[in-house]
This record gives structure tokens, C-alpha cells and sequence, in this order.
């Protein structure tokens, strides 16, 4: 009785995970600046896979599979995050140069 | 002594690790068990125990805070991506931190950079220059907020931040 139900769950989870990538790759072509863009890929992708993470864990054949999974998802973010603020940087980096050029140019 | 305390817990975390990706595959204990030895000498080398220790209860609150943030954080970015007129009011803010160097200040601002609105572009000693999509939102509350919680994950006091726009 209990597994149909586990498994609509599983399927509703995988489309709505799916589903928020698919609107964060919309953010790349709607927004218009790079770090916009970045808030989008970066918070929406890890919604997404934290859905699909969730959906993923009933079909964990074990403890240590679920675990590894739940990791899989915590080490994605913290590259996220990591790379996200890296690129910010970057092209914070890009402004302030642009703007001392101006400024001397000019 | 606190070397000796980090040694284990780090062999004992590594090892857990070990263990997951393994997925409890015994005969990969051995192996796993020198490699985790080895690998624990290394982070302990390489970067010294720190006076801040990881309080269990504070990572518990953080984590059920980060889960919960994380969920209002994507559906914020969805709702303004999905709506016609694009409502967005992006541009810098600079905040200052109260919390100490390392693991803290660096916990908060990838933090940051997954809560709703902000994303964190520069960290230069207390000063920390976020990124925010939507400049109405109530940054510093929600900053301070998050700055609470990392502070209860090294156990440390209250923490304050001072906003000052950029």
C-alpha cells in the first residue's frame, strides 16, 4: 500500500527538482548581468538538487548510500557557494578596474 | 594536547567519510583506516587546530536554518525570474562582521552566498561586500540572523554587524 504512494512521491519530487533547473538555465537568458545570473544558477540549482536528493533517498539501497547521496548534495554546495563568490569577485575585480581606467582616461 | 583532540576527531570524521563513499564495503576498512591516518596528519599539518570547536546543537540549528532559508531563497530568485516585469533593484552593500578570522568569516559568507538575495563578492578582513538582487530587502537583519547562527555552530557570543551602503 505504502509503496505506490513513496513512488508518486519520488516522481513528484524528481519533476519539481528538475523542473527549478530548468527555471534557473531561464535565469541565464533573463537576466541581463553576470551577477544576477549567478544569484539564479546558484540558489535556484540548489533547491533543484536538494528535490532530487530527496527523491532519491527512498530508493537508497542502504544506510550508507543514502548518506552518501545526502554528501554528494553538501559537497555540491559548498562548490557552489565557493565558485559563485569566486566569479563575483572576479568580476568585481573587472569593474573597479574598469572604473580606475575611466577615471584616468578621462 | 588540543593537537592530540583534533587528530581524532578529524581521523574520526575523515573515516566516516570513508566509510559513505564506500558505502560500508568492509573490506575497504583496512585500506581506509591508513589512508585516514595519513590524511588526518596532513589537515592537521597543514591547518592547525583553531581555538573555535564545533558546538553540535549550533550545527544542528544552523543546518535546520540553512534548509529552511535555502527553500525561501530559491522560490524568492523563481518568483522574480517568473514574474513579466522582472522586479529586480540589484547593486553592492558592504556589511562589517563581528565574527573572527578563519573557519567563521568564511562560513558566513558562503553562507551568504545560498541565502535569499545576496551573494558574497568580497571579504577583506571584518568588511564583507555582498551582492544584492533586490536592495529593499532587509539585508542587515537577515546578515546578523545568519551571523547568530554561525556563531552558535563555534559556540561563540553574540556577534554584531554595522551596514554601511556603498
Amino acid at each position: 500500500m505504502t509503496e505506490p504512494v513513496i513512488l508518486v512521491a519520488q516522481v513528484v519530487l524528481m519533476v519539481v527538482g528538475c523542473l527549478f533547473f530548468g527555471v534557473g538555465t531561464l535565469g541565464l537568458f533573463r537576466f541581463s548581468d553576470t551577477l544576477c545570473r549567478i544569484h539564479a544558477l546558484t540558489k535556484i540549482d540548489n533547491l533543484g538538487l536538494g528535490f532530487i536528493v530527496l527523491a532519491l533517498l527512498p530508493l537508497a539501497p542502504s544506510v550508507t548510500a543514502g548518506l552518501k547521496v545526502v554528501l554528494i548534495w553538501v559537497v555540491a554546495l559548498a562548490a557552489s557557494a565557493t565558485s559563485a563568490h569566486l566569479v563575483a569577485r572576479a568580476v568585481r575585480s573587472g569593474q573597479r578596474a574598469d572604473i580606475e581606467k575611466g577615471s584616468r582616461d578621462g | 594536547m588540543a593537537l592530540l583532540r583534533a587528530f581524532c576527531v578529524r581521523a574520526a570524521a575523515f573515516f566516516l567519510v570513508w566509510w559513505v563513499l564506500t558505502e560500508g564495503d568492509s573490506s575497504g576498512l583496512g585500506a581506509g583506516a591508513v589512508i585516514v591516518l595519513i590524511v588526518a596528519w596532513f589537515s592537521c599539518t597543514l591547518y592547525p587546530p583553531s581555538s573555535h570547536a564545533l558546538r553540535p546543537v549550533g550545527m544542528l540549528v544552523f543546518t535546520g536554518y540553512f534548509i529552511l532559508r535555502s527553500v525561501i531563497a530559491g522560490l524568492d530568485v523563481v518568483r522574480r525570474l517568473l514574474s513579466p516585469s522582472l522586479p529586480l533593484n540589484p547593486g553592492y552593500l558592504r556589511v562589517k562582521t563581528s565574527l573572527p578570522e578563519g573557519g567563521p568569516r568564511w562560513l558566513l559568507a558562503n553562507t551568504l552566498s545560498l541565502m535569499p538575495g545576496t551573494l558574497s563578492v568580497r571579504l577583506q578582513g571584518t568588511s564583507l561586500e555582498l551582492h544584492c538582487l533586490d536592495l529593499d530587502l532587509p539585508i542587515d537583519q537577515d546578515v546578523r540572523a545568519a551571523e547568530r547562527k554561525v556563531a552558535g555552530v563555534f559556540g561563540l557570543g553574540e556577534a554584531g554587524t554595522e551596514e554601511s551602503a556603498s
